[in-house]
Protein backbone atom coordinates (compact mmCIF):
# COMPACT_ATOMS: atom_id res chain seq x y z
CA UNK A 1 0.00 0.00 0.00
CA UNK A 2 1.22 3.28 -1.06
CA UNK A 3 1.08 6.51 0.48
CA UNK A 4 1.55 9.65 -1.40
CA UNK A 5 0.71 13.10 -1.34
CA UNK A 6 0.18 14.48 -4.89
CA UNK A 7 -0.85 18.18 -6.27
CA UNK A 8 -3.22 17.99 -9.40
CA UNK A 9 -2.96 20.89 -11.67
CA UNK A 10 -6.54 20.92 -12.96
CA UNK A 11 -9.03 18.64 -12.27
CA UNK A 12 -8.30 18.74 -8.88
CA UNK A 13 -6.55 21.78 -7.85
CA UNK A 14 -4.86 20.37 -4.76
CA UNK A 15 -5.37 17.58 -3.14
CA UNK A 16 -4.10 15.37 -1.06
CA UNK A 17 -4.83 12.51 -2.50
CA UNK A 18 -3.38 9.42 -0.36
CA UNK A 19 -4.51 6.41 -1.84
CA UNK A 20 -3.36 3.03 -1.52
CA UNK A 21 -4.89 -0.11 -3.43
CA UNK A 22 -5.29 -3.53 -2.40
CA UNK A 23 -7.03 -6.28 -4.37
CA UNK A 24 -8.41 -8.84 -2.11
CA UNK A 25 -11.10 -11.18 -2.45
CA UNK A 26 -12.68 -9.07 -4.97
CA UNK A 27 -12.39 -6.04 -2.45
CA UNK A 28 -10.72 -2.41 -3.06
CA UNK A 29 -9.18 -1.49 0.40
CA UNK A 30 -8.66 2.04 1.42
CA UNK A 31 -5.61 2.90 3.03
CA UNK A 32 -5.53 6.17 3.87
CA UNK A 33 -8.16 8.88 3.44
CA UNK A 34 -8.10 11.66 0.48
CA UNK A 35 -8.19 15.40 1.23
CA UNK A 36 -11.11 16.92 -0.60
CA UNK A 37 -9.68 20.11 -2.90
CA UNK A 38 -9.13 23.19 -2.09
CA UNK A 39 -9.18 25.76 -4.73
CA UNK A 40 -5.18 26.62 -6.06
CA UNK A 41 -5.32 30.52 -5.12
CA UNK A 42 -5.27 29.55 -1.53
CA UNK A 43 -2.88 26.51 -1.85
CA UNK A 44 -0.38 27.02 -4.61
CA UNK A 45 1.69 29.38 -1.85
CA UNK A 46 1.09 28.47 0.81
CA UNK A 47 2.04 25.32 0.80
CA UNK A 48 5.18 24.19 2.38
CA UNK A 49 7.45 21.71 4.34
CA UNK A 50 6.54 21.64 7.85
CA UNK A 51 6.58 19.01 11.23
CA UNK A 52 3.55 17.19 12.08
CA UNK A 53 0.97 18.91 14.07
CA UNK A 54 2.08 18.92 18.06
CA UNK A 55 -1.03 18.09 18.96
CA UNK A 56 -2.37 15.62 15.78
CA UNK A 57 1.07 13.63 15.84
CA UNK A 58 -0.16 12.43 18.86
CA UNK A 59 -2.36 9.73 17.07
CA UNK A 60 0.47 8.91 14.48
CA UNK A 61 3.16 6.66 15.25
CA UNK A 62 3.73 4.79 17.91
CA UNK A 63 0.68 5.51 18.46
CA UNK A 64 -0.85 4.59 15.64
CA UNK A 65 -3.81 2.56 17.44
CA UNK A 66 -5.41 5.42 19.01
CA UNK A 67 -8.82 6.67 17.40
CA UNK A 68 -8.75 9.71 19.15
CA UNK A 69 -5.63 12.27 18.49
CA UNK A 70 -6.48 14.99 20.56
CA UNK A 71 -9.09 15.90 22.95
CA UNK A 72 -10.41 19.01 23.92
CA UNK A 73 -7.42 21.65 23.65
CA UNK A 74 -6.79 23.49 20.77
CA UNK A 75 -3.77 25.27 19.54
CA UNK A 76 -5.42 28.58 19.19
CA UNK A 77 -8.06 30.08 20.83
CA UNK A 78 -11.65 29.80 19.39
CA UNK A 79 -12.80 33.27 18.37
CA UNK A 80 -16.28 34.43 20.57
CA UNK A 81 -16.28 37.21 17.68
CA UNK A 82 -19.21 36.41 14.88
CA UNK A 83 -16.91 36.93 11.77
CA UNK A 84 -18.55 38.21 8.16
CA UNK A 85 -17.84 34.47 6.72
CA UNK A 86 -20.34 33.16 9.53
CA UNK A 87 -24.00 33.56 8.67
CA UNK A 88 -25.79 36.62 10.72
CA UNK A 89 -27.85 33.23 12.07
CA UNK A 90 -24.70 32.45 14.25
CA UNK A 91 -24.83 35.52 16.08
CA UNK A 92 -28.38 35.38 16.84
CA UNK A 93 -27.96 31.89 18.14
CA UNK A 94 -25.14 32.53 20.67
CA UNK A 95 -26.73 35.55 22.51
CA UNK A 96 -28.69 33.19 24.49
CA UNK A 97 -25.74 31.86 25.78
CA UNK A 98 -25.46 28.02 24.29
CA UNK A 99 -22.94 27.54 22.37
CA UNK A 100 -22.43 23.73 21.82
CA UNK A 101 -21.72 22.86 25.18
CA UNK A 102 -22.30 19.50 26.31
CA UNK A 103 -21.83 17.77 22.23
CA UNK A 104 -18.40 16.78 20.99
CA UNK A 105 -17.02 17.05 17.34
CA UNK A 106 -14.80 14.90 16.60
CA UNK A 107 -12.92 15.76 13.02
CA UNK A 108 -11.82 13.20 11.08
CA UNK A 109 -8.78 15.17 8.65
CA UNK A 110 -5.42 15.32 7.76
CA UNK A 111 -3.46 16.31 11.30
CA UNK A 112 0.12 15.26 10.27
CA UNK A 113 1.13 15.77 6.46
CA UNK A 114 3.44 18.51 5.72
CA UNK A 115 0.78 20.08 3.30
CA UNK A 116 0.19 23.31 5.12
CA UNK A 117 -1.81 26.67 3.64
CA UNK A 118 -2.56 29.80 4.27
CA UNK A 119 -6.08 31.31 5.09
CA UNK A 120 -7.76 34.38 7.65
CA UNK A 121 -11.02 33.23 9.51
CA UNK A 122 -10.55 36.55 10.41
CA UNK A 123 -7.82 36.32 13.61
CA UNK A 124 -5.10 36.63 11.57
CA UNK A 125 -3.38 34.75 8.60
CA UNK A 126 -2.36 31.38 9.31
CA UNK A 127 -0.35 28.49 7.48
CA UNK A 128 -2.32 25.35 8.65
CA UNK A 129 -2.94 21.47 7.75
CA UNK A 130 -6.37 20.74 6.08
CA UNK A 131 -7.37 19.24 9.26
CA UNK A 132 -6.26 22.12 11.57
CA UNK A 133 -8.30 24.79 9.35
CA UNK A 134 -11.79 22.47 9.09
CA UNK A 135 -10.85 21.93 12.89
CA UNK A 136 -10.63 25.86 14.01
CA UNK A 137 -13.58 26.50 11.95
CA UNK A 138 -15.84 24.24 13.73
CA UNK A 139 -15.07 25.42 16.58
CA UNK A 140 -15.27 29.33 15.99
CA UNK A 141 -18.81 28.34 15.28
CA UNK A 142 -19.73 25.88 18.30
CA UNK A 143 -17.47 27.88 20.59
CA UNK A 144 -18.23 25.79 23.56
CA UNK A 145 -18.26 22.45 22.09
CA UNK A 146 -15.68 19.79 22.88
CA UNK A 147 -13.42 19.48 19.51
CA UNK A 148 -11.59 15.85 18.86
CA UNK A 149 -9.04 15.60 15.93
CA UNK A 150 -8.85 12.04 14.46
CA UNK A 151 -5.95 11.91 12.15
CA UNK A 152 -7.23 10.34 8.94
CA UNK A 153 -4.03 8.22 8.38
CA UNK A 154 -4.36 6.23 11.69
CA UNK A 155 -7.21 4.01 9.58
CA UNK A 156 -8.20 2.97 12.96
CA UNK A 157 -11.93 3.39 14.31
CA UNK A 158 -13.28 6.39 15.55
CA UNK A 159 -14.56 6.12 19.00
CA UNK A 160 -17.95 8.11 20.24
CA UNK A 161 -17.74 10.51 23.37
CA UNK A 162 -20.66 10.17 25.62
CA UNK A 163 -23.52 12.30 24.97
CA UNK A 164 -24.27 13.64 21.31
CA UNK A 165 -21.18 13.04 18.89
CA UNK A 166 -20.82 14.94 15.28
CA UNK A 167 -18.28 13.92 12.94
CA UNK A 168 -16.66 16.20 10.41
CA UNK A 169 -15.70 14.84 7.07
CA UNK A 170 -13.77 16.94 4.54
CA UNK A 171 -12.51 14.84 3.26
CA UNK A 172 -12.82 11.72 0.10
CA UNK A 173 -12.07 8.13 -0.46
CA UNK A 174 -11.71 8.19 -4.72
CA UNK A 175 -11.28 5.21 -6.38
CA UNK A 176 -11.46 4.26 -10.32
CA UNK A 177 -15.25 4.42 -11.05
CA UNK A 178 -17.66 1.46 -11.30
CA UNK A 179 -17.37 -0.27 -7.75
CA UNK A 180 -20.55 0.00 -5.42
CA UNK A 181 -19.65 0.63 -2.22
CA UNK A 182 -20.42 -2.53 -0.71
CA UNK A 183 -17.43 -4.00 -2.81
CA UNK A 184 -15.05 -1.74 -0.74
CA UNK A 185 -13.39 -3.11 1.99
CA UNK A 186 -13.56 -0.32 4.35
CA UNK A 187 -10.61 0.24 6.92
CA UNK A 188 -11.56 0.10 10.60
CA UNK A 189 -11.85 4.28 10.28
CA UNK A 190 -14.25 4.58 7.40
CA UNK A 191 -16.69 1.51 8.49
CA UNK A 192 -17.25 2.73 11.67
CA UNK A 193 -18.02 6.17 10.43
CA UNK A 194 -20.43 4.35 7.96
CA UNK A 195 -21.98 2.39 10.99
CA UNK A 196 -22.56 5.15 13.02
CA UNK A 197 -24.38 7.21 9.94
CA UNK A 198 -26.25 4.13 9.63
CA UNK A 199 -27.39 3.32 12.97
CA UNK A 200 -27.94 6.73 13.53
CA UNK A 201 -25.49 7.19 16.35
CA UNK A 202 -23.37 10.63 15.37
CA UNK A 203 -24.48 12.99 13.16
CA UNK A 204 -22.11 12.99 10.09
CA UNK A 205 -21.41 16.10 7.85
CA UNK A 206 -19.59 14.79 4.99
CA UNK A 207 -17.95 17.42 2.49
CA UNK A 208 -20.10 17.06 -0.53
CA UNK A 209 -16.88 17.39 -2.71
CA UNK A 210 -15.37 19.68 -5.26
CA UNK A 211 -16.09 18.24 -8.62
CA UNK A 212 -19.12 20.00 -9.90
CA UNK A 213 -21.01 16.99 -10.28
CA UNK A 214 -23.52 15.41 -8.26
CA UNK A 215 -22.31 13.84 -4.75
CA UNK A 216 -21.06 10.01 -5.69
CA UNK A 217 -20.68 11.41 -9.59
CA UNK A 218 -17.79 10.29 -11.63
CA UNK A 219 -15.44 13.03 -12.64
CA UNK A 220 -11.68 11.96 -14.47
CA UNK A 221 -12.58 8.54 -13.82
CA UNK A 222 -13.22 8.36 -10.46
CA UNK A 223 -15.84 8.81 -7.59
CA UNK A 224 -15.83 9.26 -3.90
CA UNK A 225 -16.70 5.91 -2.76
CA UNK A 226 -17.17 7.53 0.64
CA UNK A 227 -19.82 9.52 -0.59
CA UNK A 228 -21.58 6.35 -2.20
CA UNK A 229 -21.43 4.80 0.97
CA UNK A 230 -22.79 7.43 3.46
CA UNK A 231 -26.26 7.87 0.75
CA UNK A 232 -29.08 6.91 2.49
CA UNK A 233 -27.38 7.02 5.84
CA UNK A 234 -30.29 8.27 8.67
CA UNK A 235 -27.78 10.63 9.58
CA UNK A 236 -25.48 11.86 7.18
CA UNK A 237 -25.52 14.77 5.97
CA UNK A 238 -23.56 15.93 2.52
CA UNK A 239 -22.66 19.99 2.88
CA UNK A 240 -22.24 21.78 -0.52
CA UNK A 241 -21.24 24.99 -0.78
CA UNK A 242 -22.83 28.63 -2.01
CA UNK A 243 -21.08 31.90 -2.51
CA UNK A 244 -21.86 33.54 0.26
CA UNK A 245 -24.54 33.40 2.73
CA UNK A 246 -27.72 34.19 1.02
CA UNK A 247 -30.91 36.20 2.20
CA UNK A 248 -34.07 36.77 0.86
CA UNK A 249 -33.40 40.48 -0.30
CA UNK A 250 -29.84 38.66 -1.53
CA UNK A 251 -29.95 35.41 -2.52
CA UNK A 252 -26.90 33.57 -3.49
CA UNK A 253 -26.25 30.44 -5.37
CA UNK A 254 -24.03 27.58 -5.93
CA UNK A 255 -20.05 27.68 -5.56
CA UNK A 256 -18.66 26.83 -9.40
CA UNK A 257 -17.04 23.87 -7.83
CA UNK A 258 -19.34 22.56 -5.07
CA UNK A 259 -20.78 19.24 -5.73
CA UNK A 260 -24.54 19.45 -6.19
CA UNK A 261 -27.38 16.96 -4.91
CA UNK A 262 -28.15 15.69 -8.02
CA UNK A 263 -31.17 13.25 -9.19
CA UNK A 264 -31.20 10.80 -6.71
CA UNK A 265 -33.97 11.05 -3.86
CA UNK A 266 -31.85 9.88 -1.12
CA UNK A 267 -29.09 12.58 -1.80
CA UNK A 268 -31.44 15.56 -2.25
CA UNK A 269 -32.91 14.58 1.57
CA UNK A 270 -29.84 14.86 3.00
CA UNK A 271 -28.20 17.39 1.15
CA UNK A 272 -27.48 20.66 2.88
CA UNK A 273 -25.35 24.29 1.58
CA UNK A 274 -23.76 26.90 3.85
CA UNK A 275 -21.99 29.71 2.35
CA UNK A 276 -18.53 29.56 1.65
CA UNK A 277 -16.99 32.84 2.05
CA UNK A 278 -13.73 32.21 0.30
CA UNK A 279 -13.41 35.91 -0.70
CA UNK A 280 -12.84 36.59 2.94
CA UNK A 281 -10.79 33.58 4.36
CA UNK A 282 -9.16 32.87 1.71
CA UNK A 283 -10.25 29.30 1.91
CA UNK A 284 -13.07 27.53 -0.73
CA UNK A 285 -14.35 24.39 -1.20
CA UNK A 286 -16.79 21.58 0.77
CA UNK A 287 -13.81 21.42 2.68
CA UNK A 288 -14.84 24.51 4.39
CA UNK A 289 -19.16 24.03 4.08
CA UNK A 290 -19.13 20.78 6.23
CA UNK A 291 -17.88 22.11 9.49
CA UNK A 292 -20.35 24.51 9.40
CA UNK A 293 -22.76 22.06 9.48
CA UNK A 294 -20.84 19.80 12.36
CA UNK A 295 -21.26 23.14 14.43
CA UNK A 296 -24.80 23.95 13.95
CA UNK A 297 -25.35 20.57 14.67
CA UNK A 298 -23.52 21.09 17.89
CA UNK A 299 -25.33 23.84 18.96
CA UNK A 300 -28.90 22.18 17.71
CA UNK A 301 -27.41 19.74 20.35
CA UNK A 302 -27.10 21.64 23.47
CA UNK A 303 -30.44 23.21 23.13
CA UNK A 304 -32.08 19.88 22.44
CA UNK A 305 -30.17 17.83 25.02
CA UNK A 306 -32.46 14.57 24.33
CA UNK A 307 -32.00 14.71 21.13
CA UNK A 308 -30.51 12.02 18.94
CA UNK A 309 -28.51 12.39 16.22
CA UNK A 310 -30.71 11.22 14.12
CA UNK A 311 -33.05 14.02 15.36
CA UNK A 312 -30.90 16.79 15.33
CA UNK A 313 -29.93 15.57 11.42
CA UNK A 314 -33.87 15.97 10.40
CA UNK A 315 -34.11 19.14 11.94
CA UNK A 316 -31.03 20.89 10.33
CA UNK A 317 -32.55 19.20 6.96
CA UNK A 318 -35.87 19.93 7.85
CA UNK A 319 -35.50 23.63 8.50
CA UNK A 320 -33.27 24.45 5.34
CA UNK A 321 -34.46 27.66 3.35
CA UNK A 322 -34.84 27.92 -0.13
CA UNK A 323 -35.66 31.41 -0.70
CA UNK A 324 -32.51 32.73 0.13
CA UNK A 325 -30.97 30.63 -2.97
CA UNK A 326 -31.37 31.61 -6.97
CA UNK A 327 -33.30 29.22 -9.05
CA UNK A 328 -33.84 26.99 -6.04
CA UNK A 329 -34.01 23.51 -7.39
CA UNK A 330 -33.71 20.01 -5.46
CA UNK A 331 -31.29 18.54 -7.97
CA UNK A 332 -28.66 21.58 -7.43
CA UNK A 333 -29.34 22.59 -3.58
CA UNK A 334 -30.99 19.77 -2.18
CA UNK A 335 -32.73 20.75 0.77
CA UNK A 336 -31.43 24.24 0.83
CA UNK A 337 -29.30 26.60 2.77
CA UNK A 338 -28.96 25.74 6.70
CA UNK A 339 -30.84 27.85 8.91
CA UNK A 340 -29.92 28.03 12.13
CA UNK A 341 -32.32 30.23 13.38
CA UNK A 342 -34.92 27.89 12.23
CA UNK A 343 -33.50 24.82 13.64
CA UNK A 344 -33.84 25.94 16.67
CA UNK A 345 -37.55 27.71 16.45
CA UNK A 346 -40.42 25.70 16.99
CA UNK A 347 -42.51 24.28 13.81
CA UNK A 348 -45.70 26.00 16.15
CA UNK A 349 -46.33 27.94 19.52
CA UNK A 350 -49.42 27.37 21.19
CA UNK B 1 -58.20 64.17 55.85
CA UNK B 2 -56.80 63.43 52.24
CA UNK B 3 -59.88 63.09 50.06
CA UNK B 4 -59.36 63.25 46.22
CA UNK B 5 -62.90 62.30 45.69
CA UNK B 6 -66.11 63.53 46.99
CA UNK B 7 -68.00 60.63 46.30
CA UNK B 8 -69.15 59.40 49.28
CA UNK B 9 -70.17 55.99 49.77
CA UNK B 10 -71.75 54.00 52.64
CA UNK B 11 -70.13 50.88 53.81
CA UNK B 12 -71.82 50.78 57.09
CA UNK B 13 -71.37 47.17 58.09
CA UNK B 14 -67.50 47.18 56.68
CA UNK B 15 -66.89 50.08 58.68
CA UNK B 16 -68.56 48.34 61.73
CA UNK B 17 -66.36 45.04 61.46
CA UNK B 18 -63.29 47.49 61.18
CA UNK B 19 -64.47 49.51 64.01
CA UNK B 20 -65.13 46.27 65.94
CA UNK B 21 -61.31 45.43 65.65
CA UNK B 22 -59.82 48.50 65.90
CA UNK B 23 -62.05 49.02 69.14
CA UNK B 24 -63.77 51.82 68.23
CA UNK B 25 -66.91 52.80 69.47
CA UNK B 26 -69.90 51.73 67.52
CA UNK B 27 -71.62 54.97 68.47
CA UNK B 28 -68.39 56.82 66.37
CA UNK B 29 -69.14 53.95 64.00
CA UNK B 30 -72.49 54.87 62.73
CA UNK B 31 -70.73 58.21 62.00
CA UNK B 32 -68.13 56.68 59.99
CA UNK B 33 -68.09 57.46 56.25
CA UNK B 34 -66.58 55.85 53.45
CA UNK B 35 -64.62 57.88 50.73
CA UNK B 36 -63.24 56.68 47.33
CA UNK B 37 -59.68 57.83 47.50
CA UNK B 38 -58.44 56.90 44.60
CA UNK B 39 -59.56 54.82 41.35
CA UNK B 40 -57.41 53.97 38.49
CA UNK B 41 -56.22 51.38 36.08
CA UNK B 42 -52.64 49.41 35.32
CA UNK B 43 -50.19 49.09 37.89
CA UNK B 44 -45.98 48.75 37.47
CA UNK B 45 -46.96 44.98 36.96
CA UNK B 46 -49.60 45.00 34.18
CA UNK B 47 -46.72 47.55 32.23
CA UNK B 48 -44.58 44.92 32.77
CA UNK B 49 -46.91 42.24 31.45
CA UNK B 50 -47.41 44.32 28.38
CA UNK B 51 -43.42 44.98 28.45
CA UNK B 52 -43.55 41.17 27.49
CA UNK B 53 -45.22 41.52 24.58
CA UNK B 54 -42.47 43.46 22.65
CA UNK B 55 -40.24 41.17 20.43
CA UNK B 56 -41.15 38.06 18.62
CA UNK B 57 -39.36 35.51 16.16
CA UNK B 58 -39.78 32.96 13.22
CA UNK B 59 -41.55 29.75 13.10
CA UNK B 60 -39.93 27.12 11.21
CA UNK B 61 -41.75 27.82 7.76
CA UNK B 62 -40.54 32.31 8.38
CA UNK B 63 -43.87 33.25 9.69
CA UNK B 64 -43.34 36.15 11.86
CA UNK B 65 -44.67 35.22 15.73
CA UNK B 66 -44.86 38.38 17.69
CA UNK B 67 -45.51 37.82 21.06
CA UNK B 68 -48.19 40.55 21.68
CA UNK B 69 -50.94 38.69 21.08
CA UNK B 70 -49.94 36.90 24.31
CA UNK B 71 -49.47 40.01 26.64
CA UNK B 72 -52.82 41.92 26.02
CA UNK B 73 -55.72 42.08 27.83
CA UNK B 74 -59.22 43.00 26.88
CA UNK B 75 -59.53 44.27 30.26
CA UNK B 76 -56.62 45.82 32.31
CA UNK B 77 -56.17 45.41 36.39
CA UNK B 78 -57.93 48.38 38.04
CA UNK B 79 -57.52 49.76 41.33
CA UNK B 80 -60.30 51.26 43.72
CA UNK B 81 -58.98 52.94 46.76
CA UNK B 82 -61.04 53.53 49.58
CA UNK B 83 -60.84 55.44 52.95
CA UNK B 84 -62.93 54.90 56.02
CA UNK B 85 -63.15 57.83 58.74
CA UNK B 86 -63.17 56.16 61.97
CA UNK B 87 -61.92 59.55 64.31
CA UNK B 88 -61.32 62.79 63.27
CA UNK B 89 -57.72 62.03 62.13
CA UNK B 90 -57.65 58.26 61.78
CA UNK B 91 -58.98 56.24 59.48
CA UNK B 92 -58.97 52.20 57.49
CA UNK B 93 -57.87 52.51 53.89
CA UNK B 94 -58.65 49.50 51.96
CA UNK B 95 -59.19 48.90 48.52
CA UNK B 96 -58.98 45.93 46.06
CA UNK B 97 -57.81 45.43 42.40
CA UNK B 98 -59.70 43.88 39.90
CA UNK B 99 -56.98 41.78 38.55
CA UNK B 100 -56.36 41.64 34.05
CA UNK B 101 -55.58 38.33 31.87
CA UNK B 102 -53.83 38.05 28.88
CA UNK B 103 -53.55 34.36 26.92
CA UNK B 104 -50.46 33.98 28.86
CA UNK B 105 -50.12 35.60 31.91
CA UNK B 106 -52.64 36.49 34.89
CA UNK B 107 -52.45 39.34 37.39
CA UNK B 108 -54.63 38.05 40.03
CA UNK B 109 -57.43 40.00 42.21
CA UNK B 110 -55.77 42.03 45.09
CA UNK B 111 -57.16 43.60 48.17
CA UNK B 112 -55.46 46.14 49.99
CA UNK B 113 -55.43 47.23 53.72
CA UNK B 114 -54.17 50.22 56.05
CA UNK B 115 -54.84 52.93 57.86
CA UNK B 116 -53.77 56.38 57.37
CA UNK B 117 -53.56 58.84 61.19
CA UNK B 118 -52.81 62.55 61.26
CA UNK B 119 -51.55 64.72 63.90
CA UNK B 120 -51.03 68.47 63.87
CA UNK B 121 -47.60 69.74 65.53
CA UNK B 122 -49.01 73.34 64.93
CA UNK B 123 -52.19 75.21 63.89
CA UNK B 124 -50.89 75.14 60.45
CA UNK B 125 -49.02 71.99 59.94
CA UNK B 126 -50.28 68.43 59.56
CA UNK B 127 -48.13 65.44 59.68
CA UNK B 128 -49.73 62.26 58.11
CA UNK B 129 -48.61 58.54 58.12
CA UNK B 130 -50.11 55.36 55.98
CA UNK B 131 -49.26 52.43 56.23
CA UNK B 132 -51.29 49.73 53.80
CA UNK B 133 -50.83 45.83 53.32
CA UNK B 134 -51.57 44.31 49.15
CA UNK B 135 -52.53 40.67 49.72
CA UNK B 136 -52.97 38.59 46.19
CA UNK B 137 -52.59 40.87 42.65
CA UNK B 138 -49.51 38.14 41.65
CA UNK B 139 -48.31 38.23 38.30
CA UNK B 140 -48.10 35.09 36.72
CA UNK B 141 -46.83 33.88 33.00
CA UNK B 142 -48.01 30.69 31.49
CA UNK B 143 -45.89 28.09 29.60
CA UNK B 144 -46.85 27.51 25.76
CA UNK B 145 -46.72 23.65 24.27
CA UNK B 146 -43.80 24.23 21.38
CA UNK B 147 -43.94 21.55 18.68
CA UNK B 148 -40.06 21.32 17.38
CA UNK B 149 -41.32 18.40 14.71
CA UNK B 150 -38.53 15.89 15.13
CA UNK B 151 -37.30 16.87 17.81
CA UNK B 152 -40.67 16.27 20.12
CA UNK B 153 -42.88 19.08 21.82
CA UNK B 154 -41.76 20.87 25.00
CA UNK B 155 -43.62 22.80 28.03
CA UNK B 156 -41.25 25.76 27.05
CA UNK B 157 -41.32 29.95 27.70
CA UNK B 158 -43.18 31.33 25.09
CA UNK B 159 -40.94 34.01 24.45
CA UNK B 160 -37.59 32.39 24.60
CA UNK B 161 -38.61 28.73 22.19
CA UNK B 162 -36.45 29.88 19.29
CA UNK B 163 -33.46 30.68 21.65
CA UNK B 164 -30.33 28.63 22.03
CA UNK B 165 -31.82 27.82 25.72
CA UNK B 166 -33.13 24.26 26.23
CA UNK B 167 -36.40 23.59 26.23
CA UNK B 168 -36.76 22.85 29.40
CA UNK B 169 -33.91 25.56 30.48
CA UNK B 170 -36.26 28.23 29.40
CA UNK B 171 -39.08 27.66 32.09
CA UNK B 172 -36.88 29.14 34.75
CA UNK B 173 -37.63 32.47 33.21
CA UNK B 174 -41.54 31.94 33.43
CA UNK B 175 -41.58 35.59 35.10
CA UNK B 176 -43.50 35.51 38.68
CA UNK B 177 -43.92 38.22 39.90
CA UNK B 178 -45.70 39.76 43.55
CA UNK B 179 -47.19 43.62 44.04
CA UNK B 180 -45.38 46.09 46.09
CA UNK B 181 -46.65 44.28 49.47
CA UNK B 182 -46.49 47.05 51.99
CA UNK B 183 -46.39 50.86 51.59
CA UNK B 184 -45.44 53.42 53.77
CA UNK B 185 -45.96 56.68 53.39
CA UNK B 186 -45.57 60.08 55.71
CA UNK B 187 -46.34 63.50 54.36
CA UNK B 188 -45.60 66.55 56.18
CA UNK B 189 -47.82 69.73 55.47
CA UNK B 190 -47.29 73.19 56.27
CA UNK B 191 -49.91 75.69 55.20
CA UNK B 192 -48.75 79.57 55.12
Amino acid sequence: MSRSCRKVAVARPISCLNRGKNMSNNRWKFGIATALALLPASMAAAQEAAGPDPLGALCVGGQSNASICLSATLPTTPSQTVQSWMSPDVGAAWRAGYRGKGVTITIVDDFSSTSRFNGNFGIGVQNQRHGEWTREEASMIATLATIRSKDFSTSSSVTLAPGLNVLNLSYGMYAKAGYSSNQIGWSAEEASIISYATKGTAVVSKAAGNDSVAVGGITGGQQDYLDLALIGKTSAIFVGALNGNGTTSNPTGMAWYSNTAGSNPLVQSHFLVVGVAGDKTGLYGTSFAAPIISGYAAIVGSKFTKATPTQVTNQLLNTARTDTLIGYSPSVYGKGEASLSRALAPVSIK
Amino acid sequence: MREKSGNRVSFRTTALLLCALLGVSPAIAQEMTTSLVDIHQGSPLSDRARGLGDGGYELQNGNRLSFNQWYRASWVDMHVDLLTQITEDTGILWGFGTGEEGEKYRIEPSLKFGFLTQMHPSANSTLSLSLTTTIGGNLTEKSCQADYGDLGTYSVNCRLAAGEMAPEETLKYLVNAKPERQHLWLNYRVTF
